[in-house]
């Protein structure tokens, strides 16, 4: 253990002060925090929420329904990260299709669908280009490759959001947000900053070892306990307070702001992207007249009010009974970052 | 769901699920007091007792670094007799090959096959060829079965393990796994990784020569060691501590399952043994199994604990306690 953990671990461990919620928004904090043990080593009045950070997660099922509609009815070969296949639609699964004949194609990056299209000019290719700031830049990188290599046969169906509105919208559920190192990588912390100034909102931007997650708590330990809003970059060997410039840029080219449904919290104004209208024709909804889907919802999943620190995954009746990982009903439980699935595999009730 | 009405490949995982398919389907039909949940069946025979094993071979790529499809198959059934405590005596190999597939790339493979043989003492006895249309099968799936003798003073099996007992692996782990997954080049990421894919009677041999009473050997394949001790701690209604500073990691395996997210003891091996030794011979069963070439790297990782029961638990880097997760589907198909 290096001098900086052992000095965190210190401050947590001698906290005795009143309890501090803290929101995780970021499905890599959700996994890394239950793997690594940290909330055996976090004092008992610090409790961590798992917020909407999981972009598998806030995903709706109405956008589930689209991707499989493209699929069965269009017959259009879709590309997707893995996570999203077993992610239940209203109706069904992409896996579901994919056993009834529907060809989806799993890949690690939009550029890899990009090509899969420029190798299979006789299909249509979509790829479902969902994501937070940290993948978006990749699904316009593959747009404009494919616009430069001539691929006419490749489109992207986007439910891209980004952490702004979010921040906001759950400003009232915690004492401070463990912020995406991630994210913040590409946007900077200008915005962190504002949120402590002018929102009142708290936060930390932190990395995803065990020492960089120990260094965010200390601080956040500490600050609240000076009793001001605060921001701390505690991750500056990757965030800086520019982020990325030429990442962003590239976004605005291709993207436009948009009001944007997350699963079970509903529509925050300015939460999403679209392609811009002179990008229509790499839009799938509007390429294929993709028509407006009304999803039935389970009503006794709590993902939404998981995903707002509410309730927790074990509060949910479904919760390791009829929602499992194999079985998924919330989008939570599918993906291994999903906070439900991560409750579900390391065991939530001994972790706290 | 689809799930249970058709087979997904998440049921040829070697997890939970195909643990699930075994028990609904296979067991409910075959079950008689002679079928086995271990590597290998135990039959007491006249003359002895002698393990029986087999395994089906498919994967994709059929040659990478370090191994092949043939020398898999060899090492498969070897170590799942070794894992009982069976010096491998006989093989049958059956081959199903893909209509074109290049004659001379057959002779290479039986030749390595023979090698990998010769190596481990074990004499392929009896075979079988099916040709089957292009494109009913890839390549050349191969199915090996093999019959051990059971040396007299061993007796293993998963259910044996116990509170207090210390827990082994014979060597750094996971890099079949991330062979293959490397080979198939999908994710674009270079690494020098070489498939653990080896034999193991020599290992066993000499753990069981300083420490009979072993109480469990089994060999992490498909599933990696996660899903091992899974297995055991289930089987023997124990709990498994490991510390996640002794497990022994490649950094090139390191490095890849931090770029995609997965975990080493979840990757597949084909030539590792885990083995669950009573605590105070623990350190002579390291000593005499560092011997053999193919265990130079073997540590001891835990320990079987009381409380926890089927379940396996990690202490971390920081100190921290958490649950290994237990094994889920689908990470790669086609690993073996």
């Amino acid at each position: 253990m290096n001098a900086q953990t052992e000095l965190a671990r210190k401050i947590l461990s001698e906290y005795d002060g009143p309890p501090i919620r803290v929101m995780e928004v970021c499905g890599t904090h959700t996994h890394e925090i239950f793997r690594l043990g940290i909330r055996s080593v976090l004092p008992k009045q610090l409790e961590v929420i798992s917020g909407p950070g999981c972009p598998v997660c806030v995903t709706p099922a109405e956008y589930i329904d689209e991707a499989v509609w493209l699929a069965l009815e269009k017959n259009v070969t879709i590309c997707t990260f893995g996570d999203l296949v077993r992610v239940p639609g209203s109706r069904s699964s992409l896996a579901d299709a994919r056993s009834r004949g529907a060809r989806i194609q799993v890949v690690y990056a939009p550029e890899d669908a990009m090509r899969y299209a420029g190798e299979h000019p006789e299909e249509e290719v979509v790829f479902l280009s969902v994501g937070f700031e940290t993948t978006t830049p990749a699904s316009c990188l593959a747009l404009q490759k494919a616009e430069e290599a001539g691929i006419t046969n490749f489109s992207l169906l986007t439910a891209n959001k980004t952490m702004p509105g979010a921040y906001l919208a759950m400003g009232d559920s915690a004492d401070a947000f463990l912020y995406p190192g991630h994210v913040h990588a590409i946007i900077g912390t200008g915005l962190c900053e504002q949120l402590a100034a002018e929102n009142g909102i708290s936060g930390v931007a932190a990395g995803f070892t065990a020492s960089d997650l120990l260094l965010a708590f200390a601080l956040i330990v500490k600050k609240t306990q000076e009793g001001k809003p605060f921001f701390v970059n505690a991750y500056p060997r990757v965030v800086t307070r520019e982020g990325s410039p030429a990442a962003v840029r590239l976004v605005e080219e291709w993207m436009e702001p948009c009001d944007s449904e997350w699963r079970g919290i509903g529509i925050i104004p300015d939460s999403g992207l679209q392609l811009k209208k002179k990008r229509d024709v790499y839009d799938a909804r509007i390429r294929f007249g993709i028509p407006k889907m009304d999803a039935a919802r389970p009503t006794a999943c709590r993902c939404g009010e998981v995903l707002q620190g509410i309730c927790r995954p074990t509060d949910c009746k479904l919760f390791g009974k009829a929602c499992v990982p194999d079985h998924p009903v919330g989008a939570c439980m599918v993906s291994g970052e999903g906070a439900c699935s991560a409750y579900y595999q390391y065991g939530g009730y001994i972790n706290g | 769901m689809d799930n249970e009405k058709f087979v997904t490949l998440a049921h040829g995982a070697g997890g939970r699920q195909t643990g699930a398919l075994i028990g609904n389907i296979f067991r409910k039909y075959f079950d008689n007091p002679d079928l086995t949940a271990d590597d290998a069946a135990v039959l007491p025979l006249d003359g002895g007792r002698y393990a029986f094993s087999t395994d089906g071979f498919i994967v994709s790529p059929a040659v990478f670094p370090g191994g092949n499809i043939v020398k898999l198959s060899i090492c498969g059934t070897v170590n799942d007799l070794a894992c009982m405590g069976a010096e491998p005596l006989y093989l049958s190999c059956a081959f199903v090959i893909e209509e074109g597939f290049p004659m001379d790339t057959l002779e290479q493979l039986a030749q390595s096959m023979a090698e990998t043989a010769a190596e481990t003492g074990v004499r392929i006895v009896a075979g079988d060829t099916k040709v089957a249309g292009k494109g009913q099968v890839d390549g050349v799936f191969i199915t090996t079965t093999g019959v051990g003798r059971i040396r007299e003073d061993v007796s293993t099996s998963g259910a044996l393990a116990q509170p207090g007992d210390a827990v082994l692996v014979s060597g750094d782990i996971g890099r079949h796994g991330c062979t293959i997954l490397l080979a198939r080049d999908e994710f674009g990421i270079d690494a020098d990784v070489t498939s653990d894919c080896a034999p193991l009677w020599g290992t066993v041999k000499a753990a069981l020569d300083v420490c009979p009473e072993i109480h469990v050997i089994r060999d992490a394949t498909r599933g990696g060691v996660g899903t091992v001790l899974y297995e055991i701690a289930e089987q023997s209604g124990t709990g498994i501590n490991i510390e996640e500073e002794k497990l022994p990691v490649q950094d090139a395996v390191q490095g890849v399952c931090g770029m995609l997210g997965l975990s080493p003891l979840y990757l597949a091996c084909e030539g590792r043994m885990v083995m669950v030794v009573p605590q105070d011979r623990a350190e002579q069963v390291l000593e005499a199994i560092r011997q053999i070439p193919y265990s130079k790297e073997a540590a001891i990782i835990g320990h079987v604990t009381e409380d926890m029961p089927g379940r396996v638990t990690v202490t971390t880097e920081i100190g921290g306690k958490t649950l290994l997760p237990p094994p889920r589907g689908e990470l790669l198909p086609r690993i073996c």
